[in-house]
Order: structure tokens, then C-alpha cells, then sequence
């Protein structure tokens, strides 16, 4: 307790003028140390400080200026909701983002000593594939857990899904295959039973399942007595040991499977397991990434067959260690960046319009301030006065903000793409509240004191005897406000130049050639537990009788399926090949082609147009006809110019090839955006003659004539007349498929589009503003000139001329600064260039012509102005 | 600076006068919060009705304490007394003319 008030007191006597600072501290310790301390005595150290800061000035006169701020704001109830409205939207839309912000990008990951988890995987730039890490082979993983001294614990995983029979009831559950020292890794404790032991991830160890939170609650009731269960997984029994806490979710995965790896036989070459590790006391991430570097070299050297000299140096492959965060939100970091921007400049804007709307009742008010002054309130009385009217609209308007922002939050969540790994938190937090608090804070000072600026020159007795009326105002005054609206016109001119190219990009996107036809297709997943369906005959066999009993359906046109769907699946696999006619150097990398297994059907089912040969039947198979399709890409890659069809492919130095007997038009599988790279289908059974490897993940493709989701209920029934052990996973419309794939993409546009309304709005309201204001303040000039025979259109245009020319000068600034910023937008923009001419001078133009209109109205008034009545009015 | 005596500055005047010279010890007597007690301290100070001096290092610290700042009437502030009681005097004269709080007879 004594603690904490010593803080607090050595806070506070920064208040303290610096004079009595030393003296005050010493004087307030000191009767700590002797008296009981009671929080009574904070309150009374406010006020005692407060007293020396302010000379006088007590907490009674603090709450004389609040209240007499509070009657001010009652008696302009439209100024108090206009400007209290205007902050609210500048500092709800700052919240809401930074709470993301903050969740996302700043949080540390919810794990004890989060900050020495790290991504321990590899990077390879010269294979020209974009994925985030390069993962590990198995012996690659048990060369770095012997040898790496900077690691505390070291584990990979990888991810799969597996088929839960409980209670009758088929599940597709997502699983992670780890080894074991997983959660020894995340630092996490098991609600439960035990996490991995040694030896769960050795061959012939009993085999072993940790649950879910989620699952244990859904599949098992919540049943305490679960532990120790058989459960069947994939048609093999695994013992439960253990269920892990609600939190321990690192990114969606219901079920932990240990990932069993065999020393003597471990497989070197092919890199599939992802890396994490937990960075040991002291080390450094820089000292671990050289660690890690010298290890793969010694390990490439002692793996010459699958790591030469030569293949590393083309692949680029080194280590790579980051920090794990990093990895998890590369995706949305930038768009983040850029939203958490974007509202700060709204915020700006929203400040800007309320300093113009205190600058304008600041004149209004000149004699309330001079016969203030001649009672004897000095200038500090009339700025504090000022002060606490700015913060108390400030805040109110924060407090406001706080509540649109958590609404805001709720909404932004649910349109959010869901990429975000679920591990981080975002919620309007302690952190979020303080943020907000000094924003609004901040943003009270900065219009508060605006308006002050400008009235340093007042003359206060000259005011009062020209009764507040004095006919122009002085040039800072003007200058300030014209700065104000320059500046609101300039941010906005930014925000619609931004908004307007991730429009242009979303529309670019929508018109992208997919290479397939979406509309009316239905899609969704099944696995073939491997050791049901073990050998290729009998995954070929469930293949060929789902295909034939689903197009049997009324209303099907086509039916395929795919281990892994266009813009849909998750799974990717990719092999270097050649032609076989022209081999590469057996040291040389070949290009790296996407393989998919596909049954017969699936380009018909998908749309996809065979642009040479024909599609796969069911006789092409890896121990049969070897046949296989390849896209258009691959086939002007190997053979420009000439035909493909009846050539012959291979995996690069492989001994069997496949036969050409089709080319498919290039297809977007990875994404809408990316240029489709080289790619051959293959048949469900692939792999080499004497082993051939049927396929078990697929995604099923169901052409119908009506809406696709109607064909739901008749693909159940037909999956469970072939297998009713199998579940139906993530049935959905393939058209919703795809805009998932471009939800990121249309959720930065209309989060910027809002921004830039909003922008738009705002700036609109403060160019009116300043000039109904300037017309109202004329009137009687305008009178006199009118009066003496000046005709209503030059009144029109000089008053039109002055707000056009103040928003050119807004707009030419804002096209300065649009071109230094719209460069960040590049990573998100698709088909149209940063400094699309077309988009920076279609926003110009509709911002010039809004603006006009924005002038025009109050100009128009000016014109109107009967002279005899304004005259009168003296 | 002229001081306008008010029933706080009164009290602490005469909390003083009795011999109560800390900051703590006068809010007790007082049994006013920091908070009245401090500016009114400040202000009596300002007027020079008060002055304020440290304590013997030497002899805090054989107490086991810090140094505590101590307060003593100056000479006006001495000249000050006969008003502070006649404030005081006025407040107690306000109180009996007072009646009873209702209810409180019954």
C-alpha cells in the first residue's frame, strides 16, 4: 500500500511547479512515513498540488469552470450534438481498429514468455513458391533437437484432419501431429490428464489422442471420466490422455495426435513439418538463426542425394527463426497498418471540423469573453475556461466513441476474413481504454487550444464596444480557419484517392478469369480414413461409386472430385518435373509443378474448358494407362508453340512418366489475384507403378441446374448408401467459396470506403460551415455592395470563387500526399497501379464538384440578401 | 497579501497556536481532510501569517524517520489569533441561534 502511494505522490509532484516541487515531495513522504495512509489522502495530494499548480485555482473553481462549461454546451444543444457526434466517429473508429491493432499486432500471444516462441523453419527464395516458412524433413527435425543449443524445446507438427466415431456419430475433426515436446513448447498445461510423454512419438508406442476443449464438451459430455477411453480415429483405437485447456488453441485444430517419427528410418528429403520452438534462457534470435544455419549447411553435407551444393544454392534454402507471432499474422499486418492509418485520418478531420466549430462559436462569444476580462478573469481563467470546455467535449465524445466502437467491434469481427488465428484476443481491453482516453484527451487539447491561437491579438475593450459586431474579422482568425478546411480537404482527397483503387482493384478482381464457373456448383469435403480404405483398389472403387451415384441425382449435370479444390481446399502439393524429351541437368532444379489428383468428370463439374486432348477416365491410373492432364501454363512452359498431347512428363530424374493426353485451361487455385503457375492433374491413383497411392482427402464438385445448396440433403443420403460411416464436411455454394477467397480483399474496401465517406462528409460540413459562417458574418457588406448596384451574380461568384479556391488548394496538397501514400497500397491492389490517373483525378473531380455544391448553397443565400433588410439590421 | 479568514483558516490557525506543528497532526486536530487542510496551509503561508521550516535531520532520523516540514505562527500571524477566535466565536454563536434539527426534540 505504502508502495503504491509513494508512487502516486512522486507522480503527482510533477504537477508541482518546479519550484516547489523538491519541497513538496519531501513534505508528503515524509508524513507517510509517520501517519496511516488512507486513499482519502491521495484525493487530499490532488488538491494540495493541484492548489500550488494552478495558484489558487481549487478543485471549487474546477468545478465552477465545469459546470458553468456544462451550462454553455445546454444552451447550444446542435453545436454540443454536432462537434460531440463528429469526435465520437473519430474516436470510435480509432478504437475499434486500434483494439484490432492491439490484438493482432501488439499483444503478446496468450503463453507464459511468449516472447521466446519462435518460428524455427527455413526460407527459400529461389524456389519462387509463396509460402510463409519452408518447413522440415523428419531427419531434419532429429538433427535439430540433438543439436540445437539455443533451444530450449524444439517440436513440428503438421496438420491433418482425421474422422471421430462417438456416440454413432461421424465427425471431421481438424488435428495436429505433433511431436512431443509440443506443449512444452507453447507452455501449456493440461486441463486433464497428461500432454505428450516421451516416446508417445516413437513407432510401436501405444497409439494416443489428447482432446480438445471443444470436443471433450461436444463429442464426450464433458465426461471427467473420459481418460483413459478408446476412441476410434480414422478406424484406428487410440487411447485419450489427456484433454487440454479452452485456450490452448494455437490456431483452429480440435485434436492433438502424437506425430511419430522413426530414427533409424527417417525420411530426409521432403520438407513437410512445421518448426516451433521455444528460444533457451538468454539466446537471441540472431544467435539462433546463425545456430541454425551452421546446422543445416553440416546437414545438407551429410544429405548430399537430397541437398546438393548445387540444388541449395538454386533454392536459396538458409535458416530462418522469427519470432512466432510474425508468421501467424503476416497476412492482415499490413491491411492493419493501413486501416489503423486510415482512421487516424478521419480522426484528424473529425478534429479539424470541431476546432472550425469552436473557432466560429469563439467569435460568436467575443463578448461574453470581453465583459469577463473587464471584471477582472485574466487570460489564464479565460483559457482554462476554454480548456475545460474542449476536454469536457472531448471526453464525453470518447465515452460516446467507446460505446460505437464496441458496437463497431462486433460488426468488423463478423466480416473480418478468418484468417486471423483464433489464439489472439481482440476486445476493447485496459490497453484499448487508455488508448482511447488519451486520444480523446489529445484530440480536446488540439481543438481547444486551436481556437486560442487565433484570438492572441483580441483587443477585449474593443470588442465590447463594437458589440461583438465587428464588420471583417482579423487575418489570423481568418487564416487559421481557412488552414482548417485546406487541411479537412486534403485528408479527404487522401482517403477517396485510397478507397477509390481498392474499389478499382475489388472490380478487377470480380472480372478475374477464374477458369472455372462457379455459379451453381455445390462443394464439400470428405476423408477416407486410411485404415479403412487401405489399399488403391478400394479408394478408387468409393471414388468411382460416389461419382456415378451422385450424378444419378435429379438436377446434376456433372460431378467430380479434386484432393484439394480451387481457391477452396487447404492442401497443396508440388514436385519439380521436366518433359521427358528434354531432361534437366540432374544437378538443376526443374520448375516446381502443383500436382492434383482428379476423378473423371471434374472439368465438366468445374467448367474448366479442355483446350487440347480430352479429360482423365477411369482407366487412367498410376499401374494402368499413365495419363494425365496438364494446364496450359505447364504445357507453353515444356513446349511452346507445339502440342503437348502425347508427350511424355515426369518427376524430375524419376524413372516412370506420365502421358500427356489433355491440356486444361488455366485455373486460380491458390488465389483470385495470384497468375495461376504450372500444373498437371493426375489420376486418383497415382505415385509409381509397383506403389501406386490412392487418393483419401477429396473435395467433391456437384454441377446442378438449381440453387446448389438444394443438392445437400440427396449428397448425404448418397454418401451414406456408400459409406455411412463418413461424414459431409463444409457443404457450401462454390459462388461462396470464392467470395470467401476475396473477403480480405472486399473487407479492406469497405472499411475504407466508410472511412472515406465518413472523410467526404466531414470535410463537406466544415467547407459549408466556414462559409455560411463568412456569408452570415458579411451580410451588411453584402447589403451595402448589393445596395449600391452590385449585381447578384458577382456577389455569387466571389463567395463561390473563395470556397473553390481554398478546396484547390486542399485538393492539390491531398493529390501530393495521395501520391506519397497510395505506394503503401501497392501489396493490396490488384489490376490498377498506385497512381492510377484515372482514380486520382476521378475523386479530385468529385470532390472539387461536391465542394462547389457544399459553397454554392450558402453563396446563393449571400446573393438573396435583400439590401433594405440587411441595412436594417444595423 | 491580505487573507480573509474563513472558519478552515481559523481552525488551523488555532490548531497551530496549540501546538500541533505537522501537516497530518493539524488535520487530525482539525478533523478536516488533506485536502481543506493543505490549501489552507498554502494560503496562510502566502500571507505570511505562518512560516515553515525543516525538521532536525540529525534528530528524525534517530526517530527513525524522514525529516518532516514543520509549521509555527509568525508574528501576524500571532496578531492574526484574536480574529480567528472571533471567526470561531461567530460560528458557535451561529449554531446555538440554530434550532434543533425537527425531530430531534421528540
Amino acid at each position: 500500500m505504502k508502495r503504491l502511494a509513494t508512487l502516486w505522490l512522486r507522480l503527482l509532484s510533477y504537477l508541482v511547479p518546479r519550484s516547489e516541487r523538491a519541497d513538496w515531495r519531501r513534505e508528503w513522504l515524509a508524513e507517510l512515513a509517520v501517519a496511516d495512509w488512507s486513499w482519502a489522502h491521495a484525493w487530499g495530494a490532488i488538491a494540495d498540488a493541484w492548489f500550488l499548480r494552478t495558484d489558487g485555482w481549487t478543485m471549487d473553481a474546477m468545478w465552477r469552470d465545469l459546470r458553468m462549461a456544462v451550462r454553455s454546451f445546454a444552451r447550444r444543444p446542435l453545436f454540443t450534438v454536432v462537434s460531440g457526434v463528429t469526435l465520437a466517429v473519430g474516436i470510435g473508429a480509432t478504437t475499434a481498429i486500434y483494439s484490432v491493432v492491439d490484438g493482432v499486432l501488439i499483444d503478446p500471444l496468450p503463453y507464459p514468455d511468449s516472447e521466446r516462441l519462435v518460428s524455427y523453419n527455413h526460407d527459400a527464395p529461389g524456389l519462387g513458391v509463396d509460402v510463409p516458412v519452408v518447413p522440415h524433413s523428419q531427419a531434419m527435425y532429429l538433427h535439430y533437437l540433438q543439436n540445437a543449443r539455443s533451444l530450449e524445446a524444439f517440436a513440428v507438427f503438421s496438420d491433418s484432419y482425421v474422422n471421430l466415431i462417438a456416440d454413432g456419430e461421424p465427425r471431421r475433426l481438424k488435428a495436429k501431429q505433433a511431436t512431443e515436446a509440443y506443449f512444452d513448447v507453447l507452455g501449456i498445461e493440461p486441463f486433464l490428464g497428461r500432454g505428450f510423454a516421451s516416446g508417445d512419438d516413437r513407432p510401436g508406442a501405444e497409439p494416443v489422442a489428447i482432446l480438445g476443449h471443444g470436443v471433450w464438451e461436444q463429442a464426450f459430455g464433458a465426461d471427467r471420466e473420459v481418460l483413459g477411453r478408446l476412441v476410434e480415429l480414422d478406424g484406428t483405437g487410440r487411447r485419450i490422455i489427456g484433454v487440454m485447456p479452452d485456450d490452448a488453441v494455437f490456431t483452429d485444430e480440435e485434436l492433438w495426435l502424437p506425430l511419430t517419427i522413426d530414427p533409424t528410418n527417417a525420411d530426409a528429403g521432403s520438407l513437410g513439418l512445421i518448426g516451433i520452438g521455444r528460444l533457451a534462457e538468454g539466446a537471441s534470435i540472431e544467435g539462433a538463426n546463425r545456430e541454425m544455419q551452421e546446422l543445416l549447411v553440416r546437414f545438407a553435407e551429410a544429405h548430399p542425394d537430397d541437398f546438393s551444393g548445387e540444388i541449395m544454392e538454386e533454392a536459396g534454402l538458409r535458416a530462418d527463426v522469427k519470432p512466432l507471432r510474425d508468421v501467424l499474422v503476416q497476412d492482415v499486418r499490413q491491411a492493419l497498418w493501413l486501416l489503423l492509418g486510415t482512421v487516424g485520418f478521419v480522426l484528424l478531420i473529425a478534429c479539424a471540423n470541431v476546432a472550425n466549430l469552436f473557432l466560429v462559436r469563439g467569435e460568436s462569444r467575443r463578448k461574453e469573453r470581453a465583459v469577463r476580462a473587464a471584471m477582472g478573469a485574466g487570460r489564464l481563467d479565460l483559457t482554462r475556461q476554454y480548456l475545460t470546455e474542449s476536454l469536457l467535449l472531448s471526453l464525453g465524445g470518447g465515452l460516446l466513441g467507446l460505446g460505437l466502437a464496441a458496437v463497431a467491434l462486433r460488426g468488423l469481427l463478423r466480416f473480418a476474413p478468418s484468417e486471423l488465428p483464433q489464439v489472439l484476443g481482440v476486445e476493447l481491453d485496459g490497453s484499448v481504454l487508455v488508448v482511447t482516453a488519451s486520444i480523446s484527451v489529445l484530440s480536446g487539447l488540439l481543438f481547444g487550444l486551436f481556437p486560442l491561437l487565433g484570438s492572441r491579438g483580441d483587443d477585449l475593450s474593443h470588442s465590447l464596444r463594437e458589440g461583438g459586431r465587428a464588420a471583417t474579422l482579423g487575418r489570423d482568425r481568418h487564416r487559421a480557419r481557412h488552414a482548417l478546411v485546406v487541411a479537412q480537404v486534403a485528408l479527404a482527397l487522401v482517403l477517396l484517392v485510397g478507397s477509390g483503387l481498392m474499389a478499382r482493384s475489388f472490380s478487377a478482381m470480380s472480372n478475374v478469369d477464374l477458369g472455372f464457373e462457379p455459379a451453381g456448383v455445390l462443394t464439400y469435403s470428405i476423408a477416407l480414413p486410411a485404415a479403412e480404405y487401405p489399399g488403391p483398389e478400394r479408394r478408387l472403387a468409393f471414388h468411382r461409386r460416389l461419382v456415378e451415384r451422385l450424378s444419378g441425382m435429379p438436377g446434376v449435370r456433372g460431378v467430380g472430385t479434386i484432393n484439394s479444390a480451387p481457391l477452396a481446399g487447404q492442401f497443396r502439393s508440388a514436385e519439380p518435373m521436366e518433359p521427358t524429351d528434354r531432361p534437366f541437368p540432374e544437378d538443376g532444379l526443374a520448375p516446381l509443378v502443383e500436382q492434383r489428383r482428379v476423378s473423371p468428370g471434374y472439368f465438366e463439374a468445374l467448367g474448366i474448358e479442355l483446350v487440347d486432348g480430352r479429360g482423365l477416365d477411369w482407366g487412367d491410373r498410376a499401374d494402368g494407362y499413365r495419363g494425365a492432364v496438364i494446364s496450359s501454363t505447364l504445357a507453353d512452359a515444356f513446349w511452346p508453340g507445339k502440342s503437348a498431347v502425347g508427350r511424355r512428363i515426369r518427376g524430375q530424374g524419376d524413372e516412370h512418366s506420365w502421358e500427356v493426353v489433355g491440356v486444361a485451361d488455366e485455373v486460380r487455385f491458390e488465389s483470385v489475384r495470384k497468375a495461376p503457375g504450372p500444373l498437371i492433374y493426375l489420376p486418383i491413383v497415382a505415385g509409381p507403378p509397383d506403389q501406386p497411392v490412392g487418393s483419401t482427402v477429396m473435395d467433391v464438385v456437384v454441377r446442378t441446374d438449381g440453387d446448389p445448396t438444394d443438392a445437400v440433403a440427396g449428397s448425404r443420403e448418397d454418401l451414406g448408401a456408400v459409406d455411412p460411416r463418413l461424414p459431409l464436411v463444409n457443404p457450401r455454394s462454390f459462388e461462396a467459396a470464392v467470395d470467401d477467397a476475396m473477403a480480405a480483399t472486399s473487407f479492406t474496401v469497405v472499411l475504407l470506403g466508410i472511412a472515406a465517406g465518413v472523410a467526404l462528409l466531414l470535410g463537406t460540413v466544415g467547407l459549408y460551415g466556414v462559409v455560411s459562417y463568412v456569408v452570415s458574418r458579411r451580410t451588411q457588406e453584402i447589403g451595402i455592395r448589393m445596395a449600391l448596384g452590385a449585381p447578384a451574380e458577382t456577389v455569387l461568384r466571389s463567395f463561390v470563387g473563395q470556397g473553390l479556391r481554398l478546396t484547390m488548394l486542399g485538393v492539390v496538397i491531398g493529390l501530393a500526399g495521395a501520391l506519397g501514400l497510395s505506394r503503401m497500397l501497392a501489396s493490396l491492389l490488384y489490376g490498377v497501379s498506385p497512381t492510377d490517373p484515372l482514380t486520382f483525378a476521378a475523386t479530385a473531380l468529385g470532390l472539387l464538384s461536391v465542394a462547389t455544391l457544399a459553397t454554392w448553397i450558402p453563396a446563393r443565400r449571400a446573393s438573396r440578401v435583400d439590401p433594405v433588410e440587411a441595412l436594417k439590421e444595423e | 497579501m491580505k487573507l480573509r479568514m474563513t472558519q478552515v483558516t481559523a481552525l488551523v490557525l488555532k490548531a497551530i497556536a496549540a501546538g500541533h506543528r505537522h501537516g497530518f497532526d493539524i488535520m487530525e486536530r482539525c478533523g478536516l481532510p488533506s485536502g481543506t487542510v493543505y490549501p489552507a496551509l498554502r494560503r496562510l503561508e502566502r500571507a505570511g501569517l505562518l512560516r515553515s521550516a525543516w525538521e532536525d535531520e540529525d534528530d528524525a532520523h534517530a526517530a527513525g524517520r524522514p525529516a518532516r516540514r514543520t509549521y509555527e505562527l509568525t508574528v501576524r500571524g500571532e496578531q492574526a489569533l484574536p480574529d480567528a477566535e472571533g471567526k470561531l466565536e461567530e460560528v458557535r454563536r451561529l449554531l446555538r441561534t440554530l434550532p434543533e434539527a425537527p425531530g430531534a426534540e421528540a
